[in-house]
C-alpha cells in the first residue's frame, strides 16, 4: 500500500512524506521523507529512511526507533523533531 | 590588524555551475588552502533551487520551467524551494572553528544574517532576523538563508531580493491545491518584499553587492579583498557541475 502526507510542523517547517507500508503486519516497506526542514548532516536522512523499514506504524515504535537513529548519527534536525516526524509518518495512514 | 577575507563576484552562472563553486570553495576551505570566503552572485537564466530534503517533481513545474527558460537544481543545503531572478544571491564558506561562528547553528544563522541585515542597513533598510532562516523587514521577508557543515566548514548561502515577481515564481511551483492557489499567491505577496518595493527605485547588483560588502566587513570585523577562485576550485567546480549538480541522479534523487 502506498500513501503520502503533508504536515506542518508545529513551529517548523512542512514535512511531506512518501510511505509504501505492508498492510498485513502494518510495518514500513519503505519511506522518504521530504520537504524544507534542515537535517545535519544531511546524508543522515537517508540512513534514517533505511533504518526506518520494517519498523511498526505505531506511536511508540516509531518515535523510539526515530530518536535511536537520531542518537547513533548525532543527527540534529532544524525545523522537525522526532514527535513531529512521528506525526507525519502516522498522517499516512489516514 | 583586521583579518582579511577572499571577495568573489561571480555574475551570471547557470544554476548547476553556481551550486558547483559553492561546493568547491566548501571543500578548498576545509583544506585550508582559501581564507574564509564571501560570494556574491547571480544567475542566468533565471533558476529554481531546491532544499536537499525536496523532491524535484513535488516542488517544481519542470514544463513551465522549460517553457519560460528557468532552470533548476537541487542544492546541499536543506530549506525550501527559491527562485532565483532578480537578486543577489551571497555564500559564506569559513571554518566552523572560526571564532566568529557560533558553535550552535541556530546562533550561527542569525550572526550571519547579521550581515546581510548590516548590508541591507547600507541602502537605508531596516531589517530583523527571523528564525530560523529569513530575514523580514516591516514583516515581509526579503533574504531566505540555508546553511550546510562538512569537513568542519559552514557554507551558508542566502537570497537578497533586489525585485520579486511572485506571479511569475507562482506559476513555476507545484501548488498541490489549485482552490487555494489564488489566496496562496495573495499571501506571499503580503508576505515577501524586495528592495525596490522598499525604497520605490530599481536597484542593480553592483550597489547592492557594495553594501553586502560593507555589511559582512562590519559584522565580522575583517575587510573583504576581491580575489578569484583558484585553479584547483575551478578545477574541482567543473567536476562537481558534471558528476552531481547537472545530472538527473542528483536533481530526481528525491
Amino acid at each position: 500500500m502506498q500513501s503520502k502526507s503533508v504536515y506542518k510542523v508545529p513551529n517548523g517547517k512542512l514535512l511531506k512524506i512518501f510511505l509504501e507500508y505492508n498492510e498485513k503486519n502494518n510495518s514500513i516497506k519503505n519511506i522518504e521523507i521530504t520537504g524544507d526542514f534542515f537535517a545535519y548532516p544531511e546524508e543522515a536522512i537517508e540512513i534514517l529512511e533505511k533504518k526506518l523499514k520494517n519498523t511498526s506504524l505505531k506511536r511508540n515504535s516509531l518515535l523510539e526507533k526515530i530518536n535511536s537513529v537520531i542518537k547513533e548519527n548525532n543527527i540534529e534536525f532544524i525545523g522537525l523533531n522526532p514527535e513531529g516526524l512521528t506525526e507525519g509518518i502516522l498522517m499516512c495512514l489516514k | 590588524m583586521k583579518e582579511k577575507w577572499r571577495l568573489l563576484k561571480t555574475e551570471d552562472n547557470t544554476a548547476s555551475t553556481n551550486m558547483a563553486i559553492d561546493r568547491a570553495v566548501l571543500v578548498s576551505c576545509s583544506k585550508g588552502k582559501v581564507s574564509p570566503t564571501v560570494r556574491f552572485y547571480t544567475w542566468k537564466p533565471p533558476a529554481i533551487s531546491i532544499g536537499y530534503f525536496q523532491s524535484l517533481a513535488e516542488e517544481v513545474d519542470l514544463d513551465i520551467c522549460k517553457k519560460l527558460g528557468v532552470d533548476y537544481v537541487r542544492r546541499i543545503t536543506g530549506g525550501g524551494a527559491v527562485f532565483h531572478d532578480n537578486e543577489l544571491t551571497y555564500s559564506i564558506v569559513i571554518p566552523e572553528s572560526h571564532y566568529q561562528i557560533p558553535k550552535n547553528i541556530i546562533e550561527s544563522y542569525g550572526r550571519i544574517c547579521g550581515a546581510v541585515m548590516k548590508g541591507l542597513k547600507h541602502l537605508g533598510i531596516e531589517s530583523k532576523y527571523a528564525p530560523i532562516n529569513d530575514i523580514i523587514t516591516n514583516g515581509k521577508k526579503i533574504s531566505g538563508n540555508a546553511q550546510t557543515r562538512k569537513a568542519k566548514t559552514v557554507l551558508q548561502h542566502g537570497t537578497v531580493l533586489m525585485d520579486v515577481d511572485v506571479d511569475k515564481m507562482f506559476s513555476l511551483l507545484v501548488v498541490p491545491n489549485e482552490k487555494i492557489k489564488d489566496k496562496m499567491i495573495a499571501d506571499v505577496k503580503q508576505g515577501v518584499t524586495s528592495i525596490k518595493q522598499i525604497l520605490g527605485r530599481n536597484i542593480n547588483f553592483e550597489e547592492t553587492a557594495k553594501a553586502m560588502k560593507l555589511g559582512f566587513e562590519e559584522e565580522f570585523n575583517v575587510e573583504l579583498v576581491k580575489g578569484t577562485l583558484t585553479r584547483e576550485e575551478i578545477e574541482l567546480s567543473k567536476k562537481y557541475e558534471k558528476e552531481c549538480f547537472s545530472t538527473r541522479d542528483w536533481n530526481f534523487r528525491r
